[in-house]
């Protein structure tokens, strides 16, 4: 056999460039997120000079930094910080595994199946548009003020999402991978199982990173009302008392979920789909 | 002479075609915007024997093709193989395409391992399979890296070993080289020949290239503009020279020069046609 017109190691110039741009990227976002923590140290003077903004405002890093361990040693209103932060992540995770339990595959069969498809779309066409956050008082007249209501709600926001992008992931499947496929001898369930399911992932986890950023959003309107618990109810309730220290904490609580949980996706979707777009 | 005109689906050759074509033509939609992508097409290939298709753009080459590998059905006529009507895909028939069609979350071995798997056999012997066929194409080396790690020309390998781990009575192959620049090209030729002539296949090949058609296969049929018929078909002997470099030979010239001038009117009316959609 001839040797190989073109062999030699996958890895050329182009990927030492990216990897030189990569890192000075790195510092230079490093760089940027310590410019605004010097910011907020600047203007709020953290002790060591007066506060250009009054503390009632905007208190400083120390001061909230003093008040995440107070909080997290005292608790807040009856609960500690770790259970406030364990409910709303529950509320999330419960919403969120059940539209990924639900959906993707509800979303993969409409993508598949045009009858699927015809049945499916108008319910879920025809009701995406509302804000879920208004349907908030009629879960809780539906469903009561408990725990229910409030997943459901984070539920709806992220149901369409997450079927929609498994559907049109499917539908954007090459139709040469399924026909060599078939012309392999694959059956029905292969196909699916070993052609169609994998070349959906993209854009299964794009929708999936989508709808943890909007399913965390989403707790704040969930725990609104009828509450006493919650990261985002402790952040709503403290600003009725002015204690800003205390709201911020809870907003960087909720800020660090959705960017650990970003983190945790984007992860998962580099061991999962490191091939993505790549042709 | 090195081409000779030959009838490809005269009454002789036709039972005992491994291959039959058989009045088969396409058109795609209905009424007023119906498109007649291919006439009535009569074609039969021998068990062994290597057919290139050439024709230009859009004449219906990759329709007859389809039609063969299952994909579409005819509007008139059959395909058969063996005598046997073709009525969907099927692993007797390979598939192998232009690109774009690897598993791209595989690696190269699981590509290559698809078929057998598909048709029940273990994991194990799955890969053994594999190993073989890539050894066949000279990606030894590769079997674990994914398909997005390679060049075009070794994916093609890819392609070409997937297809053959089936062991297919017959090679369909969709302008398998197109996407290649001409060195990587010239070296696949000479592979693929090496190939067939190793494994004694049937290869239906569709190509642009009148050279590639001459080099590789022991019938070249030329097609006309849309709809696409048989405008002529030749039995050609330079598969059989032993020499890489007969396509500079004065022979080769003079077959190359006899078909360019049959594809060239075809070519020109299929302009003509584009520019009068």
């Amino acid at each position: 056999m001839a040797t190989l017109p073109d062999a030699g190691s996958p890895l050329t110039d182009a990927d030492t460039f990216t990897r030189k741009t990569l890192r000075r990227d790195r510092w230079l976002g490093l760089g940027s997120f310590a410019a605004m923590l010097a910011l907020w140290f600047a203007v709020t003077g953290s002790g060591l000079w007066p506060p250009l903004v009054a503390p009632t405002f905007l208190p400083s890093p120390v001061a909230v930094a003093q008040t995440f361990i107070k909080l997290a040693t005292t608790g807040y209103q009856g609960h500690t910080l770790l259970h406030h932060f364990l409910i709303s992540l529950m509320r999330f995770g419960i919403a969120f595994a059940f539209c990924v339990a639900v959906g993707v595959p509800v979303g993969l069969l409409m993508g598949m199946h045009s009858g699927v498809r015809a049945v499916l779309d108008p319910p879920i066409e025809t009701t995406r548009p509302i804000p879920k956050l208004a349907l908030l008082p009629l879960f809780i007249i539906w469903f009561g003020i408990g725990e229910l209501s409030k997943t459901i709600v984070i539920a709806a926001a992220l149901f369409p999402l997450i079927s929609i992008s498994a559907m049109q992931a499917v539908r954007a499947v090459s139709v040469r991978k399924i026909q060599a496929a078939q012309s392999l001898g694959a059956d029905r369930f292969t196909i699916f199982r070993r052609v169609l399911l994998p070349a959906s992932l993209p854009g299964i986890f794009t929708g999936l990173r989508v709808s943890v950023g909007i399913g965390v959003t989403m707790l704040v309107g969930a725990e609104m009302v009828a509450t006493s618990d919650g990261i985002a109810w402790m952040a709503l309730t403290a600003a009725d008392f002015v204690q800003t220290d205390v709201v911020l904490v809870g907003v960087l609580i909720m800020a660090a979920l959705g960017y650990g949980l970003d983190q945790i996706f984007r992860w998962l979707e580099r061991r999962a789909v490191h091939w993505a777009g790549r042709e | 002479m090195a081409i000779e005109p030959v009838d490809l689906a005269a009454p002789s050759r036709r039972p005992a075609a491994k291959l039959l074509v058989d009045g088969v033509s396409k058109r795609f939609g209905a009424g007023a915007s119906a498109v007649d992508a291919l006439a009535t097409t009569h074609l039969a290939a021998l068990a062994g024997e290597f057919v290139a298709i050439v024709g230009p753009s859009g004449c219906g080459k990759s329709t007859l093709l389809n039609i063969i590998a299952g994909f579409e059905r005819p509007t008139t006529g059959r395909a058969a193989l063996d005598g046997i009507a073709i009525a969907g895909p099927g692993r007797e028939r390979g598939v192998v395409f232009q690109q774009g069609a690897l598993f791209t979350w595989m690696s190269v071995a699981d590509n290559v391992a698809f078929g057998p798997r598909a048709l029940g056999q273990g994991v194990a012997a799955s890969r053994a399979i594999a190993a073989r066929y890539l050894d066949l194409v000279g990606l030894t080396g590769f079997a674990n890296h994914f398909p997005y790690q390679l060049s075009g020309g070794m994916q093609q390998r890819v392609g070409i070993a997937r297809a053959l781990a089936n062991e297919p009575e017959v090679l369909l192959m969709d302008e398998p080289f197109a996407a290649l620049d001409q060195q990587t090209r010239e070296i696949l030729q000479e592979e693929i020949r090496a190939i067939w002539r190793r494994t004694g296949k049937t290869i239906l090949w569709i190509t642009h290239s009148i050279e590639e058609a001459l080099f590789l296969a022991t019938h070249v049929v030329v097609m006309t503009a849309r709809p696409g018929r048989i405008k002529a078909a030749f039995a050609c002997s330079f598969s059989q020279d032993a020499d890489p470099l007969v396509t500079t030979t004065p022979a080769f010239a003079e077959a190359k020069r006899a078909i360019v001038g049959l594809l060239r009117q075809e070519s020109l009316e299929a302009q003509r046609q584009e520019a009068a959609a």
